[in-house]
């Protein structure tokens, strides 16, 4: 989980979940058919419009992105050095950008060129990943595991359980992260070093917490089990949702307007190779 | 009159591939409307007889029941979920567990949209629950966002929700504050008195059940060792003793005075004060009972019992001002999240103390003392360990002089044996091998685990992981031991055994000992300091008497104070500590009988 949903009255948070989860497959659709950069930094931009208006929390995805620059940055490079697309907007994709290693450094240079073609489509792999981080992040955020279980309900032959169980595998991750830090501490208090040492005894060290959480999981699991039994979990087949949504103006505003645009996105592709490299 | 509704003849109950009767012959009958009390130490069999009257046991866990159970006309384990979830809801100790709502009132609505009720039935039941359980004004509030007994609250509305007829409470106040504990008894009280439901409340705090329960049965090995209404089961101190249940203090102190009458209740203890006193009647205390030598005189002994708790905060405060082992030096810590978690803390523990750190859930109290071994950093302040600064010293560092042993023992027991766990912290820190193991050898008699050195720490019952966790900590021989909530689920010989043990290191081995805890009796008992934390800050500090005369003080830091120091309050105008003190303090009065005093 990147972020954790926080319950909140932003306009964002009050849609519909179905519309919600409507507008982030439209993002993750359009942002895999594009692969031109300046398309999907405009997707990007309508993504962070998006965040905005829910009240995104940007500081907390600030280390995931810090991590996806240097990412982005290798998948860049590497995707230029080695790679010449077929593209639709360039006359000469294998036209040289740079060298990695420039020409004024004797003997080796320049040598490691970084082609156009293979430059752009880098960024455009960049951004996607970027971009599906993101609005998987704000959909997280905005909506809260319950609702989830809703959206997963409404599948028709999936049994509500399906979608209740995978919702408290959901909230309990953040139980076992501070589970992992509680015994990382404990050992820590036991003098417990794991920054000193080689790989291998980081290793070493890490796993003595793997058998505990384990052991501790599976018992509070247990427990939830039971008090889940006691309040007649799974008796019936039905399932009665205490929030039975209606799909006010701004829910279908959203939702046509990301349908829409998907399948728009998809024909325009199709038929003009818009949002192609 | 009133039909059994509950009803169990002759219950025997198995775990899979157990040989041991973990109930062993259970009768038992609950009329309609009744609240019945199940006591016991940890280990008797109350869980497990909780789950067989809602059914969970046997078709959630396995194992031979045989016997005759019958709950409102229905054998539990031949029936549905379902059926049995509409009739008994069963809360357990900690609600974090059985909380799985996003907002309260998506949790209180849980049981009663499995049920497949429509949405106006559901909800209306929603309201009633959120309204009766007192929770109004938070149904849109996140469960973790609650305090332990907003939450706790909260699981027994999800309970009552689903219009059960019965309530089956397991501990439900074992993991809460004093404040907490409060709400949930008001709860339990209002539950039998307004609303009419039967209620079966497993519990160990004592002296609240005595105006609860209608009848009182007392658990040992899967046995009922006692039973009845609660003057006839707490008359009966010294079975009492044996079942390994805490006598409540009032009654205590009754059998001490040689009350004609054993009193229940302050009012009564004080009538019992006044006709002793009127008839001139000798009391018969029994001095074995107390924890301290038995003076020359009762009236030595008053006086002995105020000038050592005068003394005590005097010795106290100088041996932390010369020879403090930890200090506090304006300590701020404000979390990542940007919760304030401490406020300007300043707070100086001398060498050989045993200090209690209370006050609500939330005040502060593992936050500032997390900061002792490096497991904290001040966000500004200073932490002084042994006369130096711990900034940038490493947490490894720390911890060969400041020992922590947190509260669930499950999360610092690591190894596959006993043994290991007492070398684990001596290996990391470089001790002597040959030290090691002498010290692992001391200990494991210490403790009472030498017959299980070889035995993986999660087959140890909790009161023996709970003293495996202190002791994995002792082996490493810091300096000062911090022991957070060190009593949390365990019984009251259980918890005698741990602070007993705690009280030895401090007594023989001068270790300084800091505990955090919510229960007054231990604190009474052992503490010789208390420190009361409330909004990240230190808002009294002194011995417990002291603490305990200040009314606003405790209220500030939603504490409740024992029994006995109510009704010495009300007796003499001043706190005692422990029946025997209190006992001693009336026989001081008649020079002629000898008395007892602790503190």
């Amino acid at each position: 989980m990147i972020v954790e949903y926080e319950s909140k009255s932003s306009a964002v948070h009050r849609l519909d979940p179905r519309v919600k989860f409507a507008w982030m497959l439209a993002a993750i659709v359009i942002s895999v058919m594009w692969t031109h950069p300046v398309y999907l930094i405009l997707l990007g931009l309508t993504v962070v419009g998006f965040g905005l208006l829910a009240g995104f929390p940007w500081s907390k995805i600030r280390g995931v992105l810090s991590f996806m620059v240097i990412v982005t940055a290798i998948i860049t490079l590497v995707q230029g050095a080695t790679y010449v697309p077929k593209t639709v907007t360039l006359d000469e994709p294998a036209r040289v950008l740079f060298h990695m290693i420039p020409g004024w450094i004797p003997g080796v240079g320049p040598a490691c060129s970084i082609k156009v073609g293979g430059f752009l489509y880098g960024i455009g792999m960049a951004l996607k990943v970027v971009t599906v981080l993101v609005v998987v992040a704000i959909f997280g955020y905005t909506t809260s595991p319950s609702e989830i279980v809703q959206i997963i309900a409404r599948v028709p032959f999936i049994p509500y359980q399906v979608g209740f169980v995978m919702s408290t595998a959901w909230k309990f991750v953040p139980v076992v992260q501070m589970q992992m830090r509680t015994l990382m501490d404990a050992h820590r208090s036991k003098g417990v070093d794991f920054e000193q040492g080689t790989f291998a005894e980081k290793i070493k060290k890490t796993s003595g917490i793997v058998l505990p959480l384990f052991a501790n999981s599976l018992s509070m699991a247990d427990t939830m089990a039971l008090a889940m039994e006691s309040r007649a979990f799974g008796s019936s087949r039905k399932f009665t949702f205490i929030r039975p949504y209606q799909m006010d103006r701004f829910d279908w505003v959203v939702l046509i307007g990301s349908l829409g645009s998907m399948v728009a996105c998809i024909a325009l592709l199709a038929v003009f190779k818009l949002g192609a490299l | 009159m009133a039909s059994d509704i509950i009803s169990l003849k002759d219950v025997t109950f198995n775990y899979k591939g157990s040989n041991r009767r973990a109930l062993d012959g259970i009768s038992l009958n609950v009329k309609q409307g009744e609240c019945v009390a199940i006591l016991g130490p940890t280990g008797a069999g109350k869980s497990t007889l909780a789950c067989v009257i809602n059914g969970t046991v046997p078709r959630f866990m396995d194992g031979n029941l045989a016997g005759e159970v019958t709950v409102d006309g229905l054998v539990p384990a031949k029936v549905g979920t379902a059926q049995m979830a509409s009739r008994v809801g069963l809360v357990f100790g900690d609600p974090d567990t059985q909380l799985f709502g996003m907002t309260v009132e998506e949790d209180v609505a849980f049981g009663p949209a499995n049920l497949g009720l429509d949405y106006e039935s559901i909800m209306e039941r929603v309201d009633k629950s959120i309204a009766d359980m007192r929770l109004a004004g938070l149904e849109r509030r996140a469960p973790h966002r609650l305090s332990g007994g907003q939450k706790q609250a909260t699981a027994i509305a999800g309970v009552y929700a689903m219009l059960p007829k019965i309530m089956v409470l397991d501990e439900p106040t074992s993991m809460l504050d004093p404040e907490g504990k409060a709400r949930v008894f008001g709860i339990v009280r209002m539950l039998k008195e307004q609303l009419g439901v039967t209620v079966v409340l497993i519990e160990q705090e004592v002296d609240d059940i005595f105006g609860l329960a209608d009848q009182v049965f007392v658990m040992r090995s899967g046995k009922f060792v006692l039973h009845g209404v609660p003057r006839e089961v707490f008359g009966r101190v010294e079975e009492l003793r044996q079942a390994g249940v805490r006598v409540p203090q009032i009654v205590e102190f009754g059998t001490l005075i040689g009350a004609a009458e054993t009193p229940f209740s302050i009012e009564e203890a004080v009538s019992a004060v006044g006709r002793a006193r009127d008839a001139g009647l000798g009391p018969s205390p029994s001095p074995a009972s107390a924890p301290t030598p038995t003076p020359t005189s009762t009236n030595e002994a008053a006086a002995q019992t105020a000038a050592r708790a005068t003394a005590c905060l005097r010795e106290a405060c100088k041996i932390a001002q010369a020879d403090p082992v930890v200090e506090a030096v304006d300590v701020e810590f404000t979390y990542p999240s940007g919760a304030r978690a401490l406020d300007g803390v300043n707070l100086a523990i001398g060498r050989g103390d045993l200090v209690a750190i209370v006050g609500q859930n939330g005040a502060g109290k593992t936050t500032l003392t997390r900061h002792f071994n490096g497991l904290l950093r001040p966000s500004s302040g200073d932490i002084r360990v042994l006369g130096r600064s711990a900034q940038g010293v490493h947490t490894i560092e720390l911890c060969r002089h400041v020992g922590y042993v947190f509260q669930n023992p499950d999360e610092q027991l690591f190894c596959t044996s006993v043994q290991e766990e007492l070398r684990f912290g001596p290996t990391n820190i470089g001790a002597d091998p040959g030290a090691t193991s002498q010290r692992v050898e001391e200990i494991l008699a210490d403790i009472g685990l030498t017959k299980y050195r070889e035995v993986w720490p999660k087959y140890l019952t909790k009161g023996e992981r709970q003293r495996l966790a202190l002791a994995s900590v002792v082996a490493m021989d810091p300096d000062v031991l911090i022991v957070d909530e060190p009593t949390t689920g365990l019984d009251w010989v259980e918890s005698l055994q741990i602070l007993d043990y705690l009280e030895r290191l401090r007594s023989e081995h001068r270790k300084t000992i800091v505990i955090i805890t919510h229960d007054m009796n231990i604190v009474s008992l052992y503490a010789r300091r208390v420190v009361v934390m409330a909004g990240g800050r230190v808002v009294g500090d002194g011995t417990p008497r002291e603490i305990f005369s200040q009314p606003d003080l405790m209220e500030l830091a939603c504490l409740r104070r024992p029994p006995i120091a109510d009704l010495s309050q009300a007796l003499w105008g001043e706190v005692l500590l422990t029946p025997a003190d209190a006992a001693a303090k009336l026989l001081a009065s008649r020079p002629t009988n000898s008395g007892v005093c602790s503190k």
